[in-house]
């Protein structure tokens, strides 16, 4: 039996982490220095593929404008994660509770799940407008079901010999709730979070795709008609760095609050 | 040794009992399909303070007679009452310890937030919950464990947190489904020791449902051997061996007599299944 020294595991991990984070970054440099050797060598237009020194230049001539818009779409992204997967989790607990509202409904939202979200951006834009909140509906829309349907799931799984401890104990529905059923749910939570951090980038470009006079949508369609691939490609790794740094600090939250499950990862 | 057949009646040892059941039967799945016979016609006393073993081959409602115990099932007809009161109401009363066979403790919860959650669910307060957890832990000897998660501990460490669990209200009655079964021989007799010695120290009642008749006789002031379809006591003897028991009382002749007297009882049971 060994018990955990936290002293000891930190160190371990900090070693880990410089260990981890090698590869990755050398890998980096390598790719950078193949990309900018190919275009040189075969001369290949910039509207084919910008060199990183070309996309470099597309940021930092003109960073103001390309950190506003992306500031727009990490609003949109947030503010649709948020909206859309507490709603899906109050559909969720709903799901869990009532095999009424379960056998009625899910065949809908599973169907509704299907629906490839270009579609229904353009129908949810008519509906709210062409602000931001059209573009945080559609991310909603997006984040809602990872969320219901891994609640409904978190919510169902525990164990039933502990129900019958909470029986034992004369437990009320509320404390079953709140100190087994919910904990339970929330490793589940997480998984329906982090698929919901890539749903919500999505959604907010796609909205823009549609209708938008801001966010890095925006600036990839009008990049793309003007063919300014450099400021196109910028565009594309301002998306890629907001979806994760949204997933870090998610990853981050997970250990925070579900320290008994992220604790299997380092243990073994 | 005293000695009796089935069917002549509750059997009152020389303390008064604190658990009386009579005319016992449950039926499963009346309503749906073939109902099964789960328990016919139970009837048992067990002495207040007494350690008493259900033993029995599979299906013969030993685990279903302890869950009534427990108000985890309701009987289709009899009367049961444990220190008075009919289980729910000994069950709302703190009585009722249990432990099942898997530890079930809640893997979000360090060692002694788990062994304090029946204290937790009655609404005890943080401090007193947890200098009654504390003792509980030094009771069963996880001592340094007390902020471990559940999956870093072994499994009889495990079965240890649950038994102190189940201890957290001073409940009357012990139950105990099969609870050292997925645990290793050696885990196994050191947890038979604990138990032996909690049940010494603290004098409570202790029902255990096992299928090892050496761990029954071990342990037991009184044995009680089931029989399947319908489920069915067929025989209730007194283990007389000196308390308190350690693993040497094996060594003692009787214990071996009782293991035998036990296994033929049982083999009746399977040879009439």
């Amino acid at each position: 039996m060994r018990m955990p020294d936290t002293a000891n595991r930190s160190t371990l991990n900090d070693d880990g982490l410089l260990a981890q984070a090698f590869p990755p970054v050398a890998m980096f440099v390598i790719m950078i220095a193949a990309w900018q050797a190919v275009i040189s060598a075969f001369a290949i237009p910039v509207y084919v593929l910008p060199s990183p020194g070309d996309i470099w230049l597309a940021i930092v001539n003109n960073p103001g404008p390309l950190f506003r818009h992306s500031g727009i779409t990490l609003f949109e992204a947030v503010a649709g994660f948020v909206i859309g997967s507490m709603m899906g989790a109050v559909l969720g607990t709903l799901f869990a509770y009532s095999k009424f509202v379960a056998r009625g409904l899910l065949p809908y939202v599973i169907a509704a799940n299907t629906i490839p979200v270009v579609a229904v951006a353009p129908i949810i834009i008519i509906w709210f407008g062409h602000g931001l909140s059209s573009k945080v509906a559609v991310t909603a829309f997006l984040s809602f079901f990872p969320l219901a349907l891994n609640m409904m799931k978190g919510l169902q799984s525990y164990d039933r010999t502990i129900m019958d401890v909470f029986h034992i104990a004369a437990a009320t529905g509320p404390q079953r709730f709140f100190k087994m059923r919910l904990p339970n749910a929330l490793p589940y939570v997480f998984v329906g979070l982090k698929l919901n951090v890539t749903f919500s980038v999505i959604g907010a470009i796609v909205a823009e795709f549609v209708q938008a006079d801001k966010g890095l949508g925006f600036v990839i369609m009008t990049s793309y008609r003007t063919l300014n691939m450099p400021r196109l490609w910028a565009a594309m790794l301002m998306s890629a760095l907001i979806g994760m740094a949204f997933f870090a600090i998610i990853s981050m939250l997970e250990r925070l609050i579900v320290p008994w499950h992220s604790s299997l990862h380092d243990n073994r | 040794m005293a000695e009796r057949a089935a069917g002549e009646g509750p059997v009152t040892t020389a303390a008064s009992s604190l658990v009386d059941i009579s005319g016992l039967s449950l039926v499963y799945g009346a309503r749906v399909g073939t109902p099964v016979q789960a328990l016919d016609d139970i009837d048992l006393a067990i002495g207040e303070g007494s350690f008493v073993s259900l033993i029995g081959p599979s299906g013969c409602g030993k685990s279903t007679l302890l869950r009534v115990l427990g108000d985890l099932l309701a009987p289709t007809a009899g009367s049961v009452s444990i220190g008075g009161k009919r289980p729910v109401e000994a069950r709302l009363d703190r009585q009722i310890g249990f432990v099942f066979q898997e530890p079930a403790l809640l893997e979000w919860r360090c060692v002694l937030d788990n062994i304090a959650l029946p204290l937790e669910l009655r609404g005890v307060a943080r401090a007193e919950r947890d200098s009654k957890a504390r003792e509980l832990i030094s009771l069963v000897g996880l001592e340094g464990f007390e902020r471990a998660w559940p999956r870093q501990l072994s499994g009889g460490m495990r079965q240890r947190a649950a038994i102190a669990r189940a201890l957290s209200t001073d409940p009357r009655i012990l139950l105990l489904d099969e609870p050292f079964g997925a645990l290793d021989q050696i885990t196994r007799d050191r947890l038979n020791m604990e138990l032996a010695r909690i049940h010494e120290i603290t004098g409570i009642t202790v029902v255990l449902v096992t299928h090892s008749i050496r761990e029954a006789v071990l342990l037991s002031d009184r044995i009680v051997v089931m029989t399947p379809r319908p489920g069915r006591i067929s025989k209730i003897f007194d283990v007389d061996l000196d308390r308190p028991r350690s693993l040497r009382s094996r060594a003692d002749e009787r214990f071996d007599a009782y293991v035998r007297l036990g296994s033929d009882e049982l083999e009746k049971g399977y040879a009439d299944a």
